[in-house]
């Protein structure tokens, strides 16, 4: 990969944009899968009478009270970012992708509040309410991807777009849908809510390892595993779909100079199904947790970070591929001011401290349990 | 290219782009009431740890955790309509992403140092409260504050841009002779003019330039300095003013809510609450209105000549001598009104847009090749067409639009200033209730008639209320004037709403609008419940979770 085949602003505009995308691929990957586990379980509890599922999806639920607002935030630094350094990309989707914008700004809308709701009104609310809320969290959150990932597909293989960027439409006017009849789209959309599901359930084994549950963690690494199979033809089915629609970033990947990070990535794939399947017999069979048990959540973040990378950079040099080739982000970049490159790097600091920080407050909460299951009862 | 209405004056064919307009007043309103929440409950926050730091009663903590779960579902309301508001600009209204790109874009950069340390700051203080000493809790809570306050000054930064566009110099003036010039001359003028040209004369929104591959380049620098929004006199004092603002209503919701529990329990543990955050809050409504007001007012007359003459009804010019020595420093200066901005138009009936061109260096050869460049038609009959219009008539045309919206601006502004004094008052009546002092409280006893505790319960939740709604009610409608005595333009002097709006058809369905409205009143309807909920229901449903947990229940 020649990285001086844009300039340095421009690249360090898109260097900014792959941190701020896989940083917030991974948080939302995390959170949606653990909403669906906790929904369902929230849902068993109130309709079986079950304390397990009860605790189960409280204690599970504390991970998306910790971390919904700063995976969102994530969010808002990508929207900047794109604003700031390429006007024309955030310019052209916002007209010709409308509908699939429209589609994950209603469901932000819906998500981040609903999971603060869920969290907060736990207890306070009938039951049956509760869990109606819950699946509200659970279904506008897969709203999001519904509508950002046409972006991602839309730029990887043009279809709606395609025909302004050809020349062919002079306004830039497409309809409503058209980006929903992307076939990339779709094998993309099935590659990432699998794949939500199925990080969301190792992330819960390895949070349930902390509090020694084996029956936690056999749920857990039951959702994981399961998706993960399913992810082993949804997997390919997207790479086909590349080969088909998006030849360039297929050969990059397979091929290219990022054939090394897909390699590890499919190295990890074959890793997690090993440790899943042993620790899913060791939990059903013998009542034990496995010590690698743990892992299982770092090694599908890793694997979720490395495929968002895979999917973003592959498309390098290129902003948007049009198959063999593409159009390159230098066209789409602001050059309507000098960019003061010194105020961006003192932003990546603060956001590095803000890591930081964060990953401070998720350990207090979640590994050394400062957030309790229980709900104070606050005398005033 | 689709023929859209557009009118050279007049903020081009504003009446179509009103459910828009209203939208994206709903939005913004939404936020701020979330915002105010958000800047205010840290003052109460604060000030209740800095008690329990002192005496250990733990009355106060648990004041602090009810104010912090409220504080949480309340900043996750306050994030999506920030959202909700971010890409409200960026798609319907996505021309402003040329001001996003140039003029703020470092507020912008900054302001996700101030977002981003805000959340995990607040998460922080959440996880670790009660855990962790109050000594640090409190130095958790204040780097939080100071990180949304932070927040705070950058949107403030941005939005004031809109109000005094600074950095642009002489370029609002060359088209409105009444208005002042913006500071210094940082952008390029002529690329401006000639881009605004092209969208006039091309009927399209900037959304079908800026979206062009390669746009930019072929456009080219338009700012030199990206630090403008920075020196921006109008943007220092909207900071200080609107923060302010917002810290009051704030901190006024926790004041009524707990004078409410006071006056219905009679538990003094709710006064107590109240008493310590009651100084600062009464501070700073006594500082508000008339300081950072005043300053505010006198940027307003200073930078928006319009704005002022719709506030003060000034279709003509009169002369008032309070108003003219707050306003300028001299009671004998008229409040200049529309007769005098009229006037000046017309001194300018004789030069012509092109004749404004030609004095950057424009010519029509120049513009059509612009247009080439960045793939938008032209028909140079159109173009010869919008050369030719007079400045005057430009000029007259958006007074005209302006001048339609008086009787809103100026009745709100008033209605403003009585809810405004209406909370004035009450605090100063509050106050001595509050605390003993020897002659005032006394005095007010008397004057409400205050004689045992019933009484004295009744008043604190009535002026506590009182309080709440003359900051809510001067506040909303604060912006209300500023944004409604902001129009015709988008940016004041030099961008209409319709350059600025979505290219696509989408955007302007009635059923995009209608179906934006219900999700975000929904959302923000069943948020506001929560709240309430969170605020005042006890737990009632936890036994089935004490079992699973294996606690007892």
């Amino acid at each position: 990969m020649d990285l001086s085949a844009v300039p340095s602003g421009v690249l360090v505009g898109l260097l900014t944009l792959q941190l701020s995308v896989a940083i917030h691929v991974v948080f939302v990957t995390i959170t949606l899968g653990v909403s669906f586990i906790t929904a369902l379980y929230r849902t068993l509890a109130v309709r079986r009478s079950d304390p397990f599922a009860e605790a189960l999806a409280r204690r599970s639920s504390k991970i998306l009270i910790v971390s919904e607002l700063f995976s969102g935030v994530w969010g808002t630094i990508i929207t900047v970012v794109l604003a700031g350094f390429f006007p024309g990309l955030v310019a052209l989707s916002t007209n010709l992708l409308f509908t699939p914008i429209a589609i994950a700004v209603a469901s932000i809308l819906i998500r981040i509040p609903s999971i603060a709701i869920f969290w907060y009104t736990w207890g306070r609310i009938r039951p049956g309410i509760h869990v109606l809320i819950g699946w509200v969290m659970v279904l506008s959150g897969f709203g999001v991807p519904l509508g950002f990932r046409a972006l991602f597909s839309e730029i990887t293989h043009p279809h709606a777009i395609g025909p302004y960027l050809d020349g062919g439409l002079s306004s830039g006017y497409v309809g409503l849908l058209t980006a929903y009849s992307s076939p990339l789209f779709w094998t993309l959309y099935l590659h990432t809510v699998l794949a939500t599901i199925s990080v969301g359930g190792f992330v819960v084994a390895s949070l349930e390892t902390l509090v020694k549950n084996v029956r936690g963690v056999f749920i857990g690494v039951s959702f994981g595993l399961i998706f993960l199979v399913a992810q082993l033809l949804a997997g390919p089915l997207y790479w086909y779909t590349l080969h088909h629609y998006s030849p360039y970033v297929y050969q990059s990947v397979t091929l290219g100079s990022f054939m090394p990070l897909f390699a590890i990535k499919i190295i990890l794939v074959v890793i997690l199904l090993i440790v899943s399947a042993y620790t899913w017999v060791r939990t059903s069979k013998l009542n034990t947790i496995p010590r690698l048990t743990w892992s299982l959540g770092p090694i599908a973040v890793a694997i979720v970070l490395l495929g968002e990378i895979l999917n973003d950079s592959s498309r390098y040099p290129y902003m948007v591929v049009t198959g063999e080739a593409g159009i390159s982000p230098v066209a789409f970049s602001n050059f309507y001011m000098e960019i003061p490159l010194p105020v961006i790097y003192i932003v990546l600091g603060f956001l590095v401290i803000s890591i930081v920080v964060f990953s401070v407050a998720a350990y207090y909460a979640l590994v050394k349990r400062f957030i309790q299951e229980i709900p104070e009862e606050i005398g005033v | 290219m689709k023929g859209y209405p557009f009118n050279i004056g007049g903020g081009g064919s504003v009446s179509d782009l009103s459910p828009l307009l209203y939208l994206s007043a709903l939005g913004v309103y939404l936020h701020a009431l979330f915002v105010s929440l958000t800047l205010g409950l840290p003052l109460v926050i604060l000030s209740l740890l800095l008690q329990y730091a002192r005496t250990n009663n733990p009355v106060y903590l648990s004041g602090v955790k009810k104010v912090t779960a409220v504080l949480a579902v309340n900043f996750a309301l306050g994030a999506i309509t920030g959202t909700l508001v971010e890409f409200g600009l960026i798609q319907v209204w996505p021309g402003t992403i040329l001001v996003i790109a140039s003029f703020a874009l470092t507020p912008l950069a900054l302001e996700l140092i101030a977002f981003s340390m805000e959340i995990v700051l607040l998460i922080l203080f959440i996880v670790t409260l009660g855990r962790i000493k109050a000594l640090y809790s409190i130095i958790i809570i204040s780097l939080y504050w100071a990180f949304a306050l932070f927040s705070g000054v950058l949107i403030t930064a941005v939005n004031s841009w809109q109000m005094a566009p600074w950095g642009t110099g002489g370029i609002a003036q060359a088209l409105y002779p009444f208005m002042p010039a913006y500071g210094p001359l940082y952008a390029d003028a002529a690329k401006l003019v000639a881009l605004k040209i092209v969208l006039l004369a091309s009927g399209s929104p900037l959304q079908e330039v800026l979206q062009m591959p390669e746009a930019s380049s072929e456009i080219g620098i338009i700012l030199t300095d990206p630090m403008i929004a920075f020196s921006n006199p109008y943007a220092l004092v909207s900071i200080v003013h609107n923060l302010t603002a917002a810290i009051i209503i704030g901190s006024g919701v926790a004041l009524a809510a707990w004078g409410y529990r006071y006056y219905k329990t009679g538990d003094r543990r709710y006064l107590q609450l109240i008493k310590a955050f009651a100084i600062p809050l009464f501070i700073l409504i006594l500082i508000q209105p008339t300081v950072s007001g005043h300053y505010m007012g006198t940027m307003v007359v200073q930078y928006n000549p319009t704005k002022f003459a719709l506030i003060e009804g000034a279709e003509k010019t009169f002369h008032n001598p309070l108003i003219a020595f707050l306003a300028y420093g001299d009671p004998n200066h008229p409040i200049i009104g529309f007769d005098q901005f009229y006037a000046q138009c017309d001194s300018m009936k004789d030069v012509a847009l092109k004749d404004l061109a030609s004095s950057l260096g424009l010519s029509k050869d120049y513009i059509l090749g612009l247009s080439n460049k960045l793939g938008i038609s032209i028909d140079p009959k159109k173009l010869d067409q919008v050369l030719d219009t007079s400045v005057a008539d430009v000029c007259r045309s958006d007074l005209d639009a302006a001048l339609s919206r008086m009787s809103l601006v100026h009745y709100s502004y008033f209605t403003k200033i009585a809810f405004g004094i209406v909370a004035f008052m009450s605090a100063i009546a509050i106050m001595p209730i509050l605390y003993d002092a020897p002659v005032l409280t006394r005095l007010t006893r008397r004057i409400l008639r205050i004689s045992n505790g019933d009484s004295e319960r009744r008043w604190i939740f009535i002026l506590a209320s009182l309080i709440l709604l003359g900051a809510v009610m001067s506040s909303a409608l604060g912006w209300l004037v500023r944004e409604v005595g902001r129009k015709p333009w988008t940016v004041y002097g030099l961008v209409y709403p319709s350059e600025v709006v979505s290219a696509s058809p989408i955007a302007h369905q009635t059923s995009f609008v209608l179906i934006t409205a219900f999700i975000v009143l929904a959302v923000n309807l069943a948020g506001l419940f929560a709240l309430y909920i969170v605020a005042t229901r006890e737990f009632k449903f936890l036994d089935l979770l004490k079992k699973g947990l294996g606690v007892g229940g």
